[in-house]
């Protein structure tokens, strides 16, 4: 057989499957072009085979390398994520994935905390020191917002201000979780630095607002979203310093191949992070400054740590 | 990063900016893998799309921001956290591959081993956009460059590559064959061209009309002279120094006819099968042992 009697012949082939896939991109094929579909697929990748063996010149073999790649693509795809998929992931692989990677994790609250309190602990002691690691305006920000007492913690339109607040630390938290994760690619430095810095700007605000005695209208705000939100940093840093990592530590595996099998891992922990900064934009802009006494913003504050902790180490186990 | 350049063969495919992959039939696929321009101009066009969203959003909740300043600043801030981080990961990670930019360009994002692109692999090869765009997309164009498969950052961590996918037709009969004349037998040595060379050939004649007449023989000029070398020539001189295109297509015309011949021979022992096929009813499945 020569090459224009194969085309002749094996041309209504090619046509139809150039349809179906056509079709398929927009439709649901039917059953029996499904089928048809499978086999044109195979045939075509046996035409595509013959014409390479033969010599049969670029253009041919461009042709059918094209149409059967584009098969190729609609054939086999990936699952189709589901809801019940879904729920399964955030109820049990995703802690379990957490804690497969526990130390990064470890090792990334360890950079955040310890900062964190050691910054608390001593601008609470000297509060003049705040204004080295804050800036100044924040400082007066800070001192108008705490003034009321923390039973009252309202203003007229709070409905209205906490849909901008909700919306504003959406953009902002999750904004920085992700990009600590991102820059953990460079070699992890980067996110070890966000880690810090924000582990000592929010324990030297915290010690700033007990120094000036607003100890109790803080914390009765921030006890609620702190669970997720200081968690889910933590979480986030931990994946990125996962990703920088598998270029410091590839292990028996090549720098790419240690990038990928750990970056596969470590996204899903950060969207995880991204989703718990998402609740926590919630909390802190309904609930934590809503006019409610502030004893039950401390029992609500403590079941959620309770609950998000119980839900990492947890959830999941023994199944 | 730097793979042994074992033959020389290998070394010709690496230069080359494909994507082979090999497909659970057994075949290997080849990918064009699309460079930093065009992918910057899918870039801009997102871009573009992705501020025209946010102006006439930003218009809307003016207007509603008389009513309700803070849901419109909310909402505003919340439309700002999707457009930055999350239109690049719902369109490549639920339309297969391609954001509106990319359908534009034709271009697709696969993972590097030939699957289609994973929502987690949208996920990740984007947060990571976050470090390739530092300075001016600096480093994400660096690692393009570096890289064999022009990878920037997230492509090399989520395993991903960008591909280019022009349509592609397919390839008509070069010209009309029947008034071409072959060359006569006489004039010809015993040499037989490779069927890759008169392929060649082929898919020069058949995209002859892309190129002027003079740029046409002169780009067919040195296959000619080689071939008619090799074939010991014996008619017209000037035919493939002066008219090197007409040459070759009698060339191709004169080897075509003797394949016919050929295969004419060999249906006689192989089975009639054939022939019922050609003018039976269009069949479901047809394997190579069939002919």
């Amino acid at each position: 057989m020569n090459k224009r009697q194969f085309v002749k012949q094996r041309k209504p082939a090619w046509k139809r499957f150039e349809k179906l896939v056509n079709r398929s991109a927009t439709s649901k094929l039917r059953p029996k072009e499904a089928a048809q579909f499978s086999t044109l697929l195979r045939e075509l990748s046996n035409d595509l085979a013959i014409v390479r063996s033969r010599d049969w010149g670029q253009h041919l073999e461009g042709f059918l390398n094209h149409l059967v790649g584009r098969g190729h693509n609609r054939f086999y795809r990936a699952p189709p994520g589901n809801l019940a998929n879904a729920i399964r992931f955030a109820t049990v692989d995703y802690p379990r994935l957490f804690r497969k990677h526990i130390w990064y994790f470890y090792t990334a609250a360890a950079l955040f905390f310890v900062p964190l309190i050691i910054s608390w602990t001593v601008v609470q002691l000297n509060p003049q020191l705040a204004s080295r690691v804050l800036p100044n305006e924040a400082l007066e920000q800070y001192d108008k917002m705490y003034e009321h007492d923390a039973d009252e913690f309202t203003s007229a339109n709070f409905g209205d201000k906490s849909m901008f607040m909700s919306g504003f630390y959406v953009y902002n938290n999750a904004g920085i979780a992700l990009r600590a994760f991102a820059v953990g690619i460079l070699m992890g430095g980067m996110t070890v630095y966000v880690l810090l810095s924000n582990g000592i700007s929010i324990g030297a605000t915290a010690g700033y607002m007990v120094a000036m005695g607003h100890g109790r209208t803080f914390s009765s705000f921030v006890i609620s979203h702190g669970s997720f939100e200081l968690t889910a940093i933590a979480i986030a840093g931990g994946a990125g310093l996962m990703l920088g990592n598998a270029i410091v530590h590839p292990g028996q595996r090549t720098r790419k191949e240690a990038l990928r099998v750990q970056g596969l891992d470590a996204v899903k922990i950060a969207f995880g992070a991204a989703v718990m900064l998402f609740i926590a934009a919630g909390i802190e802009a309904f609930w934590s400054p809503a006019p409610i006494p502030a004893i039950f913003k401390y029992i609500v504050g403590a079941t959620l740590w309770v609950v998000v902790y119980l839900y990492l180490f947890v959830a999941g186990r023994g199944e | 990063m730097s793979q042994s350049i074992s033959t020389s063969k290998a070394s010709a495919e690496e230069i080359g900016l494909d994507l082979r992959i090999e497909t659970p039939e057994n075949v290997i696929l080849t990918y064009q893998l699309a460079g930093p321009a065009i992918r910057l101009g899918a870039y801009m066009i997102d871009f573009g799309i992705r501020a025209v969203v946010i102006v006439i959003i930003s218009i809307f909740l003016l207007c509603t921001g008389m009513v309700m300043p803070g849901a419109s600043g909310g909402l505003y801030a919340l439309v700002w956290f999707f457009m930055e981080w999350g239109y690049f990961i719902v369109a490549e990670g639920f339309f297969r591959g391609k954001t509106i930019g990319k359908h534009a360009l034709g271009l697709r994002v696969i993972d590097d081993r030939g699957h289609p692109l994973t929502f987690w692999g949208a996920t990740l090869r984007n947060l990571l956009r976050a470090v390739d765009v530092l300075p001016l997309y600096g480093p994400g164009f660096i690692s393009m460059v570096l890289t064999q498969r022009l990878q920037r950052m997230g492509d090399l961590v989520a395993g991903t590559v960008v591909i280019s996918e022009r349509r592609v037709v397919l390839p008509r009969e070069p010209i009309i064959l029947e008034k071409i004349e072959p060359l006569p037998r006489q004039e010809l040595g015993s040499y037989v061209p490779e069927r890759g060379t008169l392929s060649l050939i082929e898919d020069f004649l058949t995209r002859r009309h892309i190129l002027s007449h003079e740029r046409g023989h002169a780009m067919a000029a040195p296959l000619a002279s080689v071939l008619a070398k090799r074939l010991r020539f014996q008619g017209d001189p000037d035919l493939p120094l002066k008219f090197p295109m007409a040459f070759l297509a009698r060339l191709y015309v004169t080897f075509l006819k003797r394949d016919d011949e050929e295969d004419e021979d060999q249906i006689d022992w192989k089975p009639k099968r054939k022939r019922q096929r050609k003018s039976g009813r269009p069949r479901q499945r047809q394997t190579v042992s069939d002919w």
